[in-house]
């Protein structure tokens, strides 16, 4: 077991910290952008990534191309989330952000269980492109996934596509505008409902994007599939601070590289508690910066 | 306080409405049942526990949460088999009604179904369920009252010393299976073995437990040994250490669920480990060739017979066929064979009992020999409930699942 | 209390007298032979009423979100579970068992205290760095607290057995010790609610800066009230496990949290009566809707299998009300008899005069 520490082998983990970072940060994306507009943590997100998979998947069953059922699953994603902003979400505006974090959770529960009633919840393959599954071996021993890189290259584009879009933007300014102060926003001219709504559908579309990554990667989905990418988007989210772009793509690749970490190095009799650490470093990161790592959310303390 | 008045009575209305929709009578589960005389009468009252009207089967299941991918398969099997049993003139000249319930994946759900089916339903026995805890939560109260259960997919070997004398299993014990895929895998393949499995759910871990156990009894050595947690889709950790491994092990021994069976073999395969990998009854399902597609060459497991539509068998064949006529889709997981193999099973007791008493139908299981089922010969007798059958190796090969072997392995662990 | 007229006290007297013949007839009724059935929900009923009840004395007091509750549940019903199992039992299902605990089998009464006890410490210590914090991020920290639970449990095989199931546990909870610890918890929420304590922590919740002026020390209040949650959780979660007898960690996480949280939203946060009035109401539709669940017929329409409606029911309803009603039922006041006797009279009044009106109409009809 000396090979446990070769340089092959630590390149070979940091390629797949950077691949499962890239995922969690693409999924985390979405969320953040949520949060900052709404100071929603919206459960329903993880939701709308196995809603919209199931999209491409009755699209491909069509016989639909891929290029257009990728398309289509995104776009499906985008309305999905306009359309429960409308329903659960625009409804509570202005209400404490509980309340905002209980429909979303109803919302979750309420399509997951609509799921398996129109899908039946048996696990479904879902083939993918051999653009998207291919491996390859770049020397001595090395695997690379080649989704691997596509989401690393969804990430960077996510990342910076989003910051061009809010920074430079008549737009985007003007939901990071809503996003920081709302009333003077509102008083600028800025329709806070219509920012809101853009923000859900880009969000929500980041989902649909997300999903594709990961559905190639796992090769098979379900009506619960969502729960987990949702939690760790939401972790990832709390590492990088909440709220940021830059903070949920960062905390994406630390929340990455700390389970494959975890899952490589502890010895097999105690890997088993790999989560207990994650969670036991993310409380203790709350208790240091509570903000997150690049955090602007002040905590308040009490 | 007038908001919280209109609210109530809001409530109310809701509520009432609820109530006003009566239970159906005749629950869909089994249509070719002869139609029941009083269409409106509430399932309490059309219990008859005599010697008339339909033989009522008590059939929880987790239908939706956690479990519904692997006990939905199951209950489909069960409602099959009581369809086609019906359809040839039912058991004592009677129909069974499955009453078939969701369970909801919560074991406090599961007891109070059962409390409802036996004391207000009066089923004469319970079939279902595919996991310890539920079999456990509902278990004692079927021992209470004297009604026989027959559980259709949980393997942990303890349960009848657990339960009770009224609990019986359909499938084998996981140790049988362990034990039979340790002894493959060592005289085939050699005597180093990756062992990984999911430390989230009871039979992988379980299933792992008793692979190891015997897998050293023979003499052979666990190279390293890894577990991932239910809900992981990524291995590419566990992978790294097993290809830093120095040399090599004969042969992968990986406990997973059915969900994961495809995810986990293709990961492995795209990183470039071709050598046999070996599993349990979790493997027997079509997603393993579908996700993996040419990648699941190599793979080994241990289940209960052949279920593919060109099996030799021409009882596993009319099942296969008959599942995917009335569901669209061949059956998913090895739970749908056990599924409808219970109700036959339980039925082949009633009509031997000659009558629906609990003790008689126990006595009647208990005295059941060569009985034959699609995943094999069931034999139990008062100091077993677990059945002695026979465990199928299937290869993956060509694309398709083909016999490796058939054999009774040569010593079990103790559970 | 002197505000309150003679005829108004009989009126409280009668109140009182009828809601205690209404639980006595229930037990009783529930108590009889052949109503298992209600016998079960009836317990359940009330273990869930205590989860509800101590999470709101949490969380509806200080407005602080903790969705970690259910991991004290969790610590009450393992603790507890391993202190009665008899020793038998424990040779066969807990072998590594160290050896003080493997000789060791309590009766029901102190293994539910030292179950409660356990749960108490634990949200003592995690308590005392996390909930200085704001809202939001007490919320994360309790969620990670849960998920820490869930993965130790699992892991520490030699005393949970891990992921195989927990079973053997003596079935020692009857309706009447979880009648009577509902009772006890409910007293305990609504003497806290209504102590100066309660009061702090309700004025820290409404107004923190003010709180802090008037010299409430907000951590400390908060971590009394945490303790004496997770307490009642943990003994909940101690009846939970003698009540089925047969459990395993995957019992203890995300639905059962959901579930509690939603009966608590729906009777309002922060009241004692709205915990039993949510409960009540969520367990009777949940019910009702799964009884439906297997196939229902309205008139000549007949509706296949559905399972998954009660959850969608309940997702329906939570959304309905958190839009149309955010502070549930009650928000955070209570249903007291007082009031009611005080609505009683009114209408009584109200009425009265009516007729007499009408009377006097009839004798005069000009």
């Amino acid at each position: 077991m000396q090979a446990i520490g070769s340089p092959e082998f630590w390149i070979q983990q940091l390629i797949n910290a950077l691949g499962l970072g890239s995922q969690y940060a693409l999924m985390a994306v979405g969320l953040a952008m949520v949060f900052a507009v709404m100071r929603l943590i919206n459960f329903a997100h993880g939701t709308v990534m196995m809603a919209s998979a199931y999209i491409g998947l009755l699209l491909l069953q069509r016989g639909v191309p891929f290029p257009a059922v990728a398309l289509g699953a995104i776009a499906g994603a985008a309305a999905l989330g306009v359309l429960l902003e409308r329903i659960a979400y625009r409804p509570v505006r202005g209400a404490p952000d509980v309340a905002l974090l209980l429909n979303s959770f109803a919302a979750a529960v309420l399509l997951e269980n609509l799921a398996v009633l129109l899908f039946s919840p048996r696990s479904r393959p879902f083939p993918m492109p051999a653009l998207l599954t291919r491996v390859l071996h770049p020397g001595g021993n090395l695997f690379l996934p080649s989704i691997h890189l596509w989401a690393f290259a969804g990430a960077l584009l996510a990342l910076g596509g989003l910051a061009f879009f809010v920074t430079r933007t008549r737009l985007g300014l003007a939901m990071r505008a809503a996003a920081e102060n709302p009333v003077a926003a509102q008083l600028l001219g800025i329709e806070i409902g219509k920012v809101t709504l853009l923000a859900f559908a880009i969000g929500s579309a980041m989902a649909g994007l997300a999903v594709l990554f990961w559905t190639a990667h796992v090769g098979t989905i379900n009506p619960s599939m969502g729960f987990e990418p949702v939690l760790k988007a939401f972790v990832a989210c709390v590492i990088g601070g909440f709220g940021t772009i830059q903070g949920a793509v960062l905390g994406g690749y630390l929340l990455g590289a700390l389970e494959i970490l975890l899952q490589g190095f502890l010895p097999s009799g105690i890997v088993g508690y790999r989560d207990a650490l994650v969670y036991g470093i993310l409380i203790l990161l709350l208790l240091v910066r509570p903000g997150g790592v690049l955090g602007y959310l002040e905590a308040e303390r009490v | 306080m007038r908001p919280l008045h209109r609210w109530s009575a809001l409530v109310l209305v809701f509520l009432m409405t609820l109530a006003a929709c009566q239970p159906a009578a005749a629950p869909p589960a089994t249509p070719t049942a002869p139609a029941p005389p009083a269409p409106a009468a509430t399932p309490g009252a059309t219990a008859t526990p005599g010697t008339q009207g339909p033989i009522r089967i008590g059939a929880p299941f987790n239908l939706t949460g956690g479990l519904a991918s692997i006990d939905v398969p199951a209950a489909n099997g069960a409602r099959l088999a009581a369809e086609e049993i019906n359809a040839a003139g039912g058991v004592l000249g009677r129909p069974i009604e499955l009453l078939i319930r969701d369970t909801k994946t919560d074991p406090a759900t599961a007891a109070t179904v059962v409390t409802q089916l036996i004391e207000q339903d009066k089923v004469v026995a319970v079939i279902g369920f595919t996991d310890s805890d539920y079999v456990l939560a509902a278990g004692p109260i079927c021992q209470r009252a004297g009604i026989p259960f027959i559980t259709v997919g949980a393997t942990s070997p303890r349960l009848p010393g657990q339960v009770g004398d009224m609990l019986f299993l359909a499938p084998f014990g996981d140790n049988v299976q362990a034990a039979v895929g340790a002894e493959f895998a060592f005289e085939r393949f050699g005597k180093t073995a990756y062992l990984l499995w999911d430390k989230g759910a009871e039979y992988t871990t379980v299933l792992a437990k008793y692979f190891k156990a015997r897998f050293t009894e023979l003499g052979g050595t666990i190279v390293l040994e890894d577990t991932y947690q239910s809900g992981d889709k990524d291995f590419s950790a566990q992978i790294a250490k097993v290809k830093a491994l120095p040399q090599q092990p004969s042969f992968y021994y990986i406990s997973a669920l059915p969900d994961d069976v495809g995810t986990i073999v293709k990961q492995f395969r795209n990183a470039g480990i071709t050598g046999p990998i070996v599993g349990g009854d979790g493997y027997d399902t079509p997603l393993l060739l579908q996700v993996a597609g040419p990648a699941a060459e190599n793979v080994f497991f241990t289940t209960h017979s052949m279920l593919t539509a060109d099996s030799p068998n021409e009882q596993v064949r009319k099942f296969v066929a008959a599942y995917k006529q009335k569901y669209g889709t061949e059956p998913e997981a090895v739970f749908a064979a056990l599924g409808y193999d219970t109700v036959y099973i339980l039925a082949e007791a009633i009509q031997r009992a000659g009558s629906t008493d609990g003790q008689a139908i126990k006595r009647a299981l208990e005295s059941l020999r060569d009985f034959q089922v699609v995943t094999g010969v069931i034999n139990y007798s008062p100091q077993s409930h677990i059945p002695q059958k026979g465990v199928t190796v299937i290869e993956v090969k060509g694309g398709k699942f083909t016999l490796a072997a058939e054999q009774v392995p040569q010593k079990v662990p103790t559970p | 209390m002197q505000l309150v007229s003679p005829t108004r006290w009989g009126w409280i007297w009668t109140l009182r007298a009828l809601l205690v013949l209404a639980l006595a007839s229930a037990y009783l009724a529930v108590e009889r032979e052949g109503n298992a059935y209600l016998k079960r929900l009836a317990i359940l009923f009330l273990i869930n009423l205590m989860l509800v009840t101590s999470l709101n004395l949490f969380t509806g007091f200080t407005g602080v979100f903790s969705l970690g509750h259910v991991g004290f549940m969790a610590l009450g019903a393992y603790v507890s579970a391993i202190l009665t199992l008899p020793v038998a039992q424990k040779a066969v299902n807990l072998p590594d068992l160290p050896a003080p605990l493997a000789s060791l089998a309590l009766p029901f009464l102190p293994a539910l205290l030292l179950g409660g006890s356990a749960a108490a410490i634990v949200s003592l210590l995690i308590g005392v760095p996390t909930l200085r914090l704001s809202g939001h991020f007490v919320a994360v920290a309790t969620l990670g607290f849960l998920i820490i639970t869930h993965v130790v449990l699992i892991n520490a095989e030699a005393f949970t057995r891990g992921t195989r199931t927990f079973s053997g546990v003596p079935p020692y909870t009857t309706l009447g010790w979880a009648a009577l610890w509902a009772a006890l918890n409910l007293y305990f929420a609504w003497r806290l609610k209504h102590s100066s304590l309660g009061l702090q922590l309700m004025a820290a919740r409404d107004d923190p800066w003010g709180a802090r002026g008037v010299g409430v020390d907000i951590a400390r209040t908060r971590l009394i009230a945490f303790g004496v949650s997770a307490f009642f959780t943990g003994v909940a979660g101690g009846l939970w496990a003698h009540f089925l007898t047969a459990f395993s960690p995957n019992a203890f996480y995300f639905s059962k949290t959901f579930e509690i949280v939603v009966m608590m939203i729906v009777g309002g946060m922060g009241s004692v009566t709205g915990s039993a009035l949510g409960t009540l109401l969520v367990m009777v539709s949940t019910e009702v809707l799964r009884n439906l669940e297997s196939g229902l017929s309205i008139g000549s329409l007949t509706f296949g299998p559905l399972y998954g409606l009660s959850q969608i029911g309940l997702a329906v309803l939570l959304i309905l009300l958190i839009t149309f009603r955010r502070q549930g039922l009650l928000g955070d006041r209570e249903l007291r008899l007082e009031a009611i006797a005080e609505r009683l009279e009114l209408w009584l009044e109200k009425w009265k005069a009516a007729l007499e009106i009408s009377r006097a109409r009839k004798a005069d009809p000009s």
